[in-house]
């Protein structure tokens, strides 16, 4: 399966840009909708006030900038991190079911940030964040090097399973801890669940310049996974340094996955879905999927979470939860297709 | 001399032969055993201080009529229904294990990592935090579960019959989305409700009864013999689907068959003691190893499955500490360590997944 | 089945032969949930749940054995209580070893019962598991912790404990004197609410008054609670996003304080100072759903006669 013999899926060469732009423009709708919809009814000339005219005694403008805008953004980082990292590891692996979530990084996060409630006693998510990053990566290293093992290398099925099958571990020692620890219980329950909800400012400063190094070095790959989609040894004879390039992957992913986690707690399918929705829109070129999947997992993810905001007042539902129930139906679609496997 | 070059071969085959049955035989000898020697250390370690002379009289009360109530309950109330819980939990996972792995053709897949096992944790976690209900509500349940979510694991995987790879994908997206659910009724029950779900999710050996035994060991009388039946079409579907089909076995008529009966034996067992994580997973492999090329591998795995959860009990009753935790948090750790090996095998015979 | 005859008969003729039982008093109890025991002797090894140690130790009954919903160190209930020599048997709901259990030698498990649950504290499972060892028994958890202290000092009593012992007499008195300091502190501010919740990181949980015992006996000594609309978890709270943490205005705010971590949530969410009793630091601790005994009432009561003193009646309406 060459570059050429596929390009012809998705949209015309001339219309991308065009696409790319629309897309664009519906990230902003999105985030205009994420400020000005929520669990509380603000008025848009508040919303206006709260922006130029900042009075801290009104409670309206304190929700708009302390609550809404730091979620928003956050929102747009972690959506376009899960993303991204989706995008760049099933290009790498060439693995169409590459997806951070997948591959255990949820389960090193948790235990991660479990063993520092337990031990550290640290009670607020801001503190999450750094035990997060650690085990995301520490974890997806580990799943990724059990799935290497073997001749073929990490091949989608071994990857999925491998992942399983780490996660399932890490999660017996979280377990472990959980059952004899009800106050780290009582927290970790609702980090696991995967929201935007409670993310503040401190921890949107805490995460976005991983995320935005991680987006830089991700589109710098795009040379390099449009190399490896022709097979390792047509990329050598391009010139790409194969060994150099997977590994400089490898690095934007752990950065941009482990990130995502850290502010938002697990959320799945996200890093899964996007890539192969862009794919539609793109066919098989990285310099354009890469681009598409940073905008549309934003939409996606943001769109979820105004949804959970308003479906069961006065309460919200967490992010995690409406990604999930709209994300599995589209990765089993995913499954049923045929040429999966030929990525 | 034709009469003498043909009868040579004939002799070595069925030297090639006894070999493996009495290969055969000394491991199911040696599991049985094993499995016996530590029954009996489980019998007779615990915080209620016992004598062995006293274990022994315990067990053999009922026929000789020599009570001691105190003795009795500990040794035929409490250890006795343990020490048979991990057994017939740790067989029927074995068991479903190795069909699982057999018809998939894939050393990674079992009932606990395809999502069948996670289906029942969500139907039962409902069971908790919704219905609060305990004891044998959780285990209709969880049984429901896991058959409902293999049932649709396998309707989605269909499309113009089923192949593994599709159906181990679609286990593993089921099994996340089955995760989401509990997460999410995790955050809507009252603490001490998450507490007992969350136990139950380790899966646990605490509390058996011979009581809430029954089911699983009636499934087990029903589901045995039905397995060793269908075994026969097992080792011809082991040489793929071309060779099986040639061989006039109806594929997917057997596969459907095995798979239903490796699903009720995972539902069973998952009802009885919760979903023990990697027994399922490791009883196959550690069966296949100990036998080696020979024949059918249903009775090792089980047996194995059950030595692996008495001794994974037993490490997490007396061996970790003052807390006692429960076996699935053992025999989680246990499967990593074996998963690399397995792995690790795979890189030097290069047969990988 | 027939084990199971057999553990019971076993049981029975075990307790049949506790040495001095035939000579001992007969003792029974009418329990919470409406059962009678009757054993031939007074109990004198009690296994008991942790809300129920906390109930007895002061009132002088030492169980042998408890069983914690956690660890114990974060066992609201037992802090401050001297458990030396007490065997801990469990630390999470519904788990509990009976080995341990067994090798007490129990003659009474004493617990709660929870009528909205038709359950014993420590969950199902502990029940089932106690119960072949010893009967489980235990006070009604009903709609005030003083009557359920007073259901204590019942069982108590019948249980040898000597209720004029001075400790004792003197618990009893100080919650006398601070249960008066606290009506005459609401009295004095009658336009003052007060508003029960629990901080998550999800949002802000008003709790209702019925659910909880200690707040309405707060009620009933006339302080004013807000009772949310809608208890939509299950009749215990009512759910606000973190948007809406202003829903109610109260004048007091009353953080559930069974863990530290519920504060520092609370405090680390840019709207809890939209409730004004926060933004004032009219704020003060909630001893939700543990209080067992008058020693610790009694301090419970005076941190919050503290706080009303201090705390400005007309904040909310302001």
């Amino acid at each position: 399966m060459t570059a050429r013999a596929t390009s012809a899926t998705g949209l015309p060469p001339a219309a991308r840009a065009g696409g790319f732009v629309l897309l664009a423009l519906a990230l902003v709708v999105v985030l205009a909708l994420s400020i000005t919809v929520g669990a509380r009814p603000i008025a848009l000339s508040d919303i206006w006030n709260a922006v130029t005219a900042f009075d801290p005694a009104q409670t309206n403008h304190k929700i708009i900038l302390d609550l809404r805008l730091p979620r928003t953004l956050v929102g747009l980082l972690v959506g376009a991190a899960l993303g991204l990292s989706g995008a760049i590891l099933q290009g790498a692996t060439r693995n169409p079911l590459a997806d951070p979530g997948i591959l255990g990084i949820n389960a090193g996060a948790t235990l991660c940030v479990v063993l520092g409630i337990s031990v550290f006693g640290i009670t607020q998510l801001s503190g999450y964040v750094w035990l997060a990053f650690l085990g995301a990566g520490a974890a997806m290293l580990v799943v990724y090097l059990v799935a290497s093992l073997g001749r073929e290398g990490a091949t989608p099925v071994k990857l999925a399973l491998a992942g399983a099958a780490v996660t399932a571990a890490l999660t017996s020692v979280t377990s472990a801890i959980l059952i004899t620890n009800v106050q780290t219980l009582d927290q970790i329950r609702f980090w696991q669940v995967g929201a935007l909800t409670g993310r503040t400012t401190d921890i949107l400063l805490q995460v976005a310049p991983f995320i935005l190094a991680g987006i830089v070095l991700a589109l710098l790959t795009s040379r390099i996974l449009d190399g490896l989609a022709l097979g390792d040894d047509v990329a050598r004879g391009l010139g790409l340094k194969v060994q150099r390039g997977r590994a400089m992957v490898g690095l934007a992913a752990v950065i941009l996955a482990g990130a995502a986690t850290a502010a938002a707690g697990p959320i799945a399918f996200v890093g899964l879905t996007v890539p192969h929705l862009a794919r539609a829109f793109t066919g098989p070129n990285y310099r354009w999927i890469l681009p598409y999947s940073m905008l549309l997992a934003p939409i996606l993810l943001l769109g979820a979470d105004i949804v959970g905001r308003i479906i069961v007042p006065p309460g919200e539902l967490q992010v995690g939860i409406v990604t999930a129930a709209l994300g599995a139906p589209f990765f089993i679609a995913l499954v049923r297709r045929r040429k999966l496997a030929e990525l | 001399m034709s009469a003498a070059s043909s009868f040579a071969p004939v002799g070595a085959v069925v030297a090639v032969r006894k070999r493996l049955q009495r290969r055969y035989g000394l491991v199911v000898l040696g599991l049985v055993l094993l499995s016996l020697a530590v029954a009996s250390l489980s019998m007779s370690v615990g915080d209620y201080p016992l004598p062995l002379a006293d274990v022994l009289r315990s067990l053999l009360s009922p026929f000789t009529g020599h009570a001691d109530a105190a003795n009795d309950f500990i040794v035929l109330g409490v250890r006795l229904p343990r020490v048979t819980a991990g057994l017939l939990s740790g067989a029927a996972f074995g068991l479903s294990g190795i069909i699982f792995q057999t018809i998939l053709r894939n050393p990674l897949a079992s009932p606990d990592i395809v999502g069948i096992t996670t289906g029942a944790s969500a139907a039962a976690v409902l069971a908790i935090i919704i219905f609060k209900w305990s004891g044998l509500g959780v285990s209709v349940m969880a049984c429901g579960g896991a058959v409902l979510t293999a049932l649709l694991i396998y309707g989605l995987a269909w499309r113009n019959g089923v192949t593994p790879y599709r159906l181990v994908l679609i286990g593993i997206g089921m099994a996340a989305l089955a995760g989401a659910v509990v997460s999410y009724l995790f955050t809507r029950a009252r603490i001490m409700e998450v507490q007992e779900a969350l136990s139950w999710l380790t899966g646990s050996l605490n509390g058996s009864t011979f009581e809430n035994l029954t089911p699983l060991a009636i499934a087990l009388i029903v589901l045995v013999p039905l397995a060793a039946l269908l075994s026969r079409s097992l080792r011809t579907l082991q040489m793929g689907d071309d060779a099986a089909r040639a061989l006039g076995t109806r594929v997917e008529f057997s596969r459907l068959g095995l798979i239903l009966v490796a699903v009720l034996l995972a539902a069973f067992a998952t009802a009885a003691v919760g979903p023990v994580s990697f027994v399922a997973f490791i009883a196959g492999p550690i069966a296949r190893r100990l036998l080696g090329p020979s024949g059918n591998a249903l009775l090792p795995a089980a047996l194995v499955g059950g030595l692996v959860t008495n001794a994974a009990d037993f490490v997490a009753q007396h061996m970790l500490g003052r807390n006692q935790l429960p076996v699935g948090v053992v025999t989680g750790a246990l499967g990593a360590v074996f998963l690399i090996y397995l792995l690790a095998a795979a890189h030097r015979s290069g047969r990988g997944g | 089945m027939s084990l199971k005859t057999l553990a019971a008969t076993a049981f029975a003729t075990l307790l049949l032969a506790v040495p001095g039982a035939a000579f001992a008093q007969a003792w029974s109890y009418v329990d919470g949930s409406g059962a009678t025991v009757t054993l031939d002797h007074v109990p004198t090894r009690i296994i008991a749940s942790q809300d129920a140690a906390a109930g007895l130790i002061p009132l002088g009954i030492r169980p042998v054995g408890i069983y914690a919903d956690s660890a114990i160190a974060d066992a609201k209930a037992l802090e401050g209580l001297d458990l030396t020599g007490i065997e801990i048997i469990g630390e999470a709901w519904g788990e509990v070893s009976v080995e341990k259990a067994a090798a007490l030698k129990p003659d009474l498990i004493v617990a709660e019962w929870w009528p909205l649950e038709n359950n014993w504290s420590g969950g199902k499972d502990v029940s089932v598991a106690l119960r072949p060892l010893a009967p489980v028994t235990g006070p009604i958890q009903g709609s005030s912790i003083v009557t359920l202290i007073e259901d204590y000092e019942k069982l108590a009593t019948s249980l040898g404990a000597d209720l004029a012992a001075p400790q004792v007499v003197a618990d009893k008195a100080a919650f006398g004197t601070s249960l008066a300091k606290f009506k005459a502190a609401v009295a004095a501010k009658p336009n003052l609410v007060a508003e029960p919740v629990w901080a998550g990181t999800d949002g802000l949980y008003v709790a209702a008054t019925n659910a909880s015992s200690e707040l309405l006996d707060f009620a009933s000594w006339g302080l004013k609670l807000i009772d949310p609309e809608i208890a939509d978890d299950r009749g215990y709270w009512e759910t606000l996003s973190w948007e809406n943490a202003d829903k109610y205005q109260p004048d007091l705010i009353l953080v559930d304080n069974r863990q530290k971590s519920t504060m520092e949530t609370a405090l680390a969410q840019p709207t809890w100072t939209s409730l004004k009793a926060a933004g004032a630091g009219q704020v003060t601790d909630w001893p939700a759903y543990w209080l067992r005994n008058y020693a610790a009432y009694a301090g419970a009561l005076d941190k919050l006669t503290a706080a009303i003193d201090a705390a400005d009646q007309d904040l909310s309406t302001e």
